[in-house]
């Protein structure tokens, strides 16, 4: 679909000439805003183009023509998490790891600890126990 | 599915480093006699072989993905044969060669450190170490990443689309942080 990407590659075009204009009318001495326009240029580019690419690899898609079927569709998209307690444990211990820097630094390391078994439970939940493959 | 997710969050990511060369570049245009004392003292062959095994990395990891995207775990031929590297070797050296360039940093920070430049000694200590810094956070942040990639990897006893698409965003990360460094690079050691 030519929107997805014309949707973001469209910001490139209207922020670069923003941007420019911008660096003019200060002067080129507005440290501030000159940088974060032109990277506000690459970000839209950077979305548009992966898109675009993403688009030319899979080729036309169904939900493209006005006669496409659902069942054209089928097969599998990815791997997706139908429920997970890690995400909770992961915050849970980034919090604990906050905590400490604003009360004391010895919390942080039991956030650290409660972390790295948060980090490597999400990563691989579903690499084993009963999901092994 | 996945992979698409990841490019929307580099490109917020983008807009973190843009704050972080905003404040560059305003203190820069606030001080410029402290930019040309302080930047002489910097080492920019040693930075530049720095970012050569950095850049050097993405290459490595590349091929990984290359590999990954055969479905190709492991190596099919003798240990220095590298053409039939699979994924796991290819990382494992993306890993080896990330560590190279955190560990030639923090080398770095202790001679400026020694030159005088520290992180409270004015603002040009502020702004190259909290630029360079915060990029040497995500370097070792990926570094993690790539050991958890490289186990599931060696866990998996089917190595399948579902290692494969962690392998690929992995690298999506990589190389966006690579690019970073380039530019904070041209603007920190030769723009100056």
């Amino acid at each position: 679909m030519k929107i997805e990407s014309w949707l973001f590659l469209g910001g490139t075009l209207f922020f670069l000439p923003i941007a420019i204009v911008y660096g003019f009318m200060t002067g080129w001495s507005e440290w501030v805003g000159i940088p974060a326009l032109f990277m506000l240029v690459a970000l839209a580019l950077m979305l548009g183009g992966y898109l675009m690419f993403t688009a030319k690899r899979v080729g036309p898609r169904p939900e493209d023509r006005n006669d496409g079927e659902i069942h054209e569709n089928a097969g599998v998209v990815g791997a997706f998490s139908p429920w997970s307690w890690w995400p909770i444990v992961v915050a849970g211990s980034a919090a604990i790891g906050f905590l400490g820097m604003a009360i004391g630094w010895w919390i942080l390391y039991i956030g650290a600890g409660l972390s790295v078994i948060a980090i490597i439970g999400w990563t691989y939940e579903y690499s084993r126990g009963d999901h092994a493959h | 599915m996945v992979s698409v997710g990841t490019v929307v969050w580099l490109a917020s990511e983008l807009m973190f480093f843009a704050a972080l060369f905003a404040m560059y570049f305003t203190l820069r245009a606030a001080s410029p006699e402290m930019w040309a004392t302080e930047t002489d003292k910097l080492n920019v062959p040693f930075a530049l072989i720095n970012t050569i095994i950095l850049v050097s990395s993405s290459f490595s990891c590349q091929f990984g993905v290359f590999a990954a995207e055969n479905l190709q775990p492991r190596r099919t031929g003798g240990m220095w044969n590298m053409k039939k590297w699979g994924m796991i070797e290819w990382f494992i050296l993306t890993f080896i060669l990330g560590a190279i360039f955190v560990s030639v940093q923090a080398y770095e920070y202790t001679e400026l450190v020694h030159h005088g430049i520290a992180l409270d000694s004015n603002p040009y200590g502020s702004a190259f170490y909290m630029t360079t810094g915060f990029h040497g956070l995500h370097v070792t942040g990926g570094l993690i990443a790539f050991l958890l990639i490289i186990g599931r990897a060696y866990i998996a006893k089917k190595f399948g689309h579902f290692e494969a698409t962690s392998a690929i965003v992995t690298s999506y990360y990589w190389h966006f942080v690579d690019v970073v460094w380039i530019a904070l690079f041209a603007i920190i050691y030769f723009l100056k």
